[in-house]
């Protein structure tokens, strides 16, 4: 049954792609309704083909499949809406999202939570000052809905509401365990800046930096403290220093 | 079919060549051994002292036999304008344009941060100590046209810039002798960005 499947015009995003044989290319995408699906797009590296300007990183796709899904060859692919390009500066922080998703996502296992988290991430990254915090909640919204989140406003023993004045070790996998004696240890987050993730709001640099700490101390599990590739690419690029002035958040961000 | 070892091991060689399938090797092989020997002493030749004998210039990365390719050694060219580009095809290609007289910086590549290729691979350093020389006053990012294309272009970009040097890029846009009506609209869009006024 699976193997003769044929899928029509799907919304969809490029995650990653590269080179096969002379002229093709192996395309990893995240599909909204069929998860994370890895295609042959046969004949796309060719000139003048007319795949080469859609088959891109961030552009909203609808593609069209046949075979079972990993492995499949592509049939279609076309602009869903107008080609809305990230700005040049956010490109590393769209590659960022694109492997955490690459990394995390199961083989079609469908996450429409996660897709639309990345549509309205790319969508932050468009516009202006908004880019820690956009990066925050997404990677809050995947470990949520990938079953790594943690109640950031409840105390997990006792299930006491998080006091915004109060100081809480937290821990990535079991949740704010309770108040802090020392609120310069490295597992020490304000209260404020807790119930600020635990709304999405993260308005306040604290609050954004506080996130990131806690976010990326949660990553390390599902990611088997595998080294992300962008990351390790940003922080070259920091070296060389381009990027460090014009920060708006005056911090790294991813 | 089975082949005898040292025939096997030609069309087994020849298939690593990019657009050669078993059918054309064996094709390629026989040609070689029935009607072109001199050929093929030759190719074995010329294979064997360029693999041993061609690495990079030493300061744009082109291949070439010498310390310098010879561009970079060529006095006549100007070395104020330094274009950057890909891969050494692209090189070749501007170079056919005709329309260009300064220096090239290879990357061979570009940023490609989910395979973990940064500016270490691409030589980044050595553009930079170019750079750092004083000569250059512009740089152009001829990256490809694609979204890691366009970041390389933008690191590049910034960091020419932070040392005073201006940095362009090369348009994108209709092709010539296109029609409009078949042009996507990604490429359309980069080609109404970059208009020019007339006149």
């Amino acid at each position: 049954m699976r193997s003769a499947r044929r899928v029509q015009l799907q919304p969809a995003y490029l995650l990653h792609h590269r080179p096969w044989r002379d002229s093709s290319r192996v395309v990893e995408l995240h599909v909204r309704e069929h998860g994370r699906v890895s295609l042959f797009a046969k004949g796309a590296r060719r000139a003048n083909h007319a795949w080469a300007p859609v088959l891109q990183p961030f552009l909203p796709l609808l593609v069209s499949w046949s075979g079972a899904g990993d492995g499949g060859t592509l049939t279609g692919a076309e602009l869903d809406g107008a080609p809305v390009a990230l700005p040049p500066a956010r490109l590393m922080s769209g590659f960022y999202l694109n492997e955490l998703q690459l990394k995390l996502l199961p083989r079609q296992d469908p996450h429409p939570g996660i897709y639309d988290a990345y549509a309205d991430a790319l969508g932050g990254l468009r516009a202006a000052d908004a880019e820690a915090r956009t990066l925050r909640l997404f990677e809050k919204r995947l470990l949520d809905a990938l079953g790594y989140g943690i109640d950031y406003a409840h105390v997990a023993e006792s299930g006491e509401p998080v006091e915004p004045a109060a100081y809480y070790h937290v821990g990535p996998e079991r949740g704010v365990l309770g108040v802090a004696d020392d609120p310069g240890s490295p597992y020490a987050y304000r209260g404020a800046d807790l119930l600020s993730l635990a709304a999405e709001e993260l308005h306040e640099p604290s609050g954004i930096a506080a996130a990131r700490r806690l976010l990326h101390g949660q990553l390390e599990t599902p990611l088997e403290r595998r080294e992300l590739g962008t990351r390790t690419v940003a922080r070259a690029v920091r070296s060389t220093g381009v990027g460090r002035t014009n920060r708006g958040d005056g911090e790294r961000s991813q | 079919m089975k082949y005898s070892p040292a025939l096997a091991r030609l069309i087994e060689a020849l298939r690593r060549l990019p657009g050669v399938g078993p059918k054309s090797a064996q094709r390629m092989a026989f040609h070689l051994l029935e009607r072109d020997r001199d050929g093929a002493r030759e190719l074995g030749r010329a294979l064997d002292a360029a693999v041993n004998g061609v690495g990079r210039c030493r300061r744009c990365r082109m291949l070439t036999d010498g310390e310098l390719c010879p561009i970079c050694a060529n006095p006549g060219r100007d070395g104020s304008v330094v274009c950057v580009v890909e891969s050494p095809a692209d090189v070749v290609a501007v170079e056919q344009s005709g329309s260009f007289r300064g220096r090239y910086f290879v990357l061979m590549g570009h940023l490609s941060p989910l395979d973990g290729v940064g500016p270490e691979q691409l030589g980044v350093a050595q553009l930079e100590a170019v750079l750092d020389e004083g000569e250059v006053r512009e740089l152009i990012l001829a990256t490809n046209p694609t979204v890691e294309g366009e970041a390389t272009a933008h690191f590049l970009g910034e960091l020419a810039t932070r040392r005073g040097i201006r940095a362009s890029r090369i348009a994108h846009g209709v092709p010539v002798g296109g029609e409009l009506e078949y042009v996507d609209g990604g490429t359309l869009a980069h080609a109404l960005a970059g208009r020019q006024l007339l006149g």
